[in-house]
């Protein structure tokens, strides 16, 4: 049975399913019915159900087997194996960072979107806004609230669903928050320690632009999963995000690849689509980096209008050509975040 | 110290290679100017005493000694060229 299991192969992953433990609670009875649960490393899995069908024909064809039942489950495993969680963010599994470098090109859209697309998909997901200067956050996930204090810790707000923490909710109203280098370090410290993240499948970060002091704490506090690199297709735009991209792969972060923000437009009244900023220019990029292109999002009214009101397109429009690109996109960041949970970093060792 | 690489390959390392291989600013000197351990030929032996390490993210690890001094900041990359084991010094430099 097993060794029938045993051809299905992880595209990404490279190994075979039985070998990665994704086989579990696997049971037969006398009539030769046989039910197994198949343990995703994501729910947002971009072949569930290829992997369905191919253990359903694989036990099926076996002689004497009569019935087959496949009960698909995931569990997102920490990233990399280590002996101990991170003590920064002890109970979040995997982080997963949002950078464009460059400004204006959509990060917080893209990052409230692919939040909420894994949470949709049955993930727990947060979603910290490490936008000190700008945090935009709270208006795309209408969670302006001011967050509850506990023992010392402030509670996240729910929104749609998400555990959302951003300084736009601590500090509310029209006031400019004005720091120097290090105190934007210390607040977003602050925004990881002092939270009461609780148990989290992944916590999505949104970054401010630049190549400084907000990515480089970051990447000092927390053993990073991947970054997600979001551009326009202009040059000036992946130029810049090409800059980031390095930035990070200098701090031993994972680049989980480009993703092309504002790729096409459909008029809505004459139907033809128009590369208002060329097209192509991320997958172009990661194609000469060396790094996998996540997906394109078309420029859409509905992305902004909701972005505006409040929610995301992936749960406000799900029917929508950005949505559909959106959840394609998490999915592929989740497939990429899972080969980090097999990686065995450098273990140190004093005595 | 001793790190066991994601390759498999270990690397051991003594206090006092470390302390002397020390990347901060102060120990090699910034801006043309000259650092602390071009000018020193000898250090207290508190100096050579690794008190604790600290990983960085997943890039660095920063080394503090019995003397307090602990501002290195010692990349994964750095400390793998570090590596003097036999086979590591066969392929730096040929006999």
């Amino acid at each position: 049975m097993l060794d029938a299991l045993a051809t299905i192969q992880d595209p990404d992953l490279g190994r075979d399913v039985v070998a990665l433990g994704m086989i579990k609670e696997l049971a037969i009875d006398e009539a030769g019915r046989v039910s197994f649960t198949f343990e995703l490393t994501t729910p947002a899995c971009p072949v569930r159900d290829r992997f369905k069908s191919q253990a359903h024909d694989a036990v099926a064809g076996l002689p004497g087997v009569t019935a087959v039942d496949v009960r698909m489950t995931a569990n997102v495993r920490p990233a990399f194996m280590r002996p101990k969680p991170s003590e920064i963010l002890p109970g979040v599994k995997q982080t997963i960072a949002v950078a464009s470098g460059k400004g204006g090109v959509g990060k917080s859209t893209v990052a409230v979107n692919l939040a909420a697309a894994l949470r949709k998909a049955g993930a727990d997901v947060g979603l910290l806004d490490a936008d000190i200067y700008g945090p935009s956050v709270p208006a795309m996930t209408n969670s302006r609230t001011v967050p509850e204090q506990v023992n010392g810790h402030l509670l996240p707000i729910d929104a749609h669903g998400l555990k959302v923490m951003s300084f736009g909710q601590i500090y509310p109203g029209g006031e400019p928050t004005i720091y120097r280098g290090p105190m934007v370090g210390k607040a977003i410290e602050a925004m990881m320690i002092q939270v009461d993240w609780g148990r989290l499948d992944y916590l999505v970060i949104d970054l401010p632009p630049g190549t400084g002091d907000a990515s480089l704490t970051l990447a000092q506090a927390v053993p990073l999963t991947g970054v997600a690199i979001v551009c326009t297709p202009q040059d000036v735009a992946t130029d810049i995000a090409v800059k980031a991209l390095q930035m990070f792969r200098k701090l031993n972060v994972t680049p989980l690849g480009l993703i092309e923000n504002m790729s096409w437009y459909v008029c809505p009244d004459c139907g033809h689509r128009h590369d208002i900023f060329g097209h192509g220019g991320a997958e172009a990029a990661a194609n000469r980096l060396g790094v996998p292109f996540l997906g394109a999002v078309p420029l859409e009214e509905g992305i902004r209008e909701d972005a505006d009101s409040g929610t995301p397109i992936v749960i406000s429009r799900p029917e929508s050509a950005g949505a559909k690109a959106f959840v394609e996109i998490a999915s592929q960041v989740a497939a990429r975040t899972s080969i980090q949970s097999f990686r065995q970093l450098p273990v140190i060792n004093v005595r | 110290m001793e790190i066991v690489w994601e390759s498999g390959h270990r690397s051991a390392y003594s206090g006092e290679r470390l302390r002397w291989a020390c990347p901060c600013a102060e120990c090699r000197g910034e801006a043309g100017a000259p650092g602390r351990l071009s000018r020193v030929t000898a250090l207290p032996d508190d100096e050579l005493r690794i008190q604790d390490v600290t990983l960085i993210g997943q890039y660095a690890l920063q080394i503090g000694f019995e003397s307090g001094h602990a501002t290195g900041l010692y990349t994964f990359r750095y400390l793998r060229s570090l590596c003097d084991c036999d086979e590591c010094r066969g392929l730096k430099a040929p006999a």
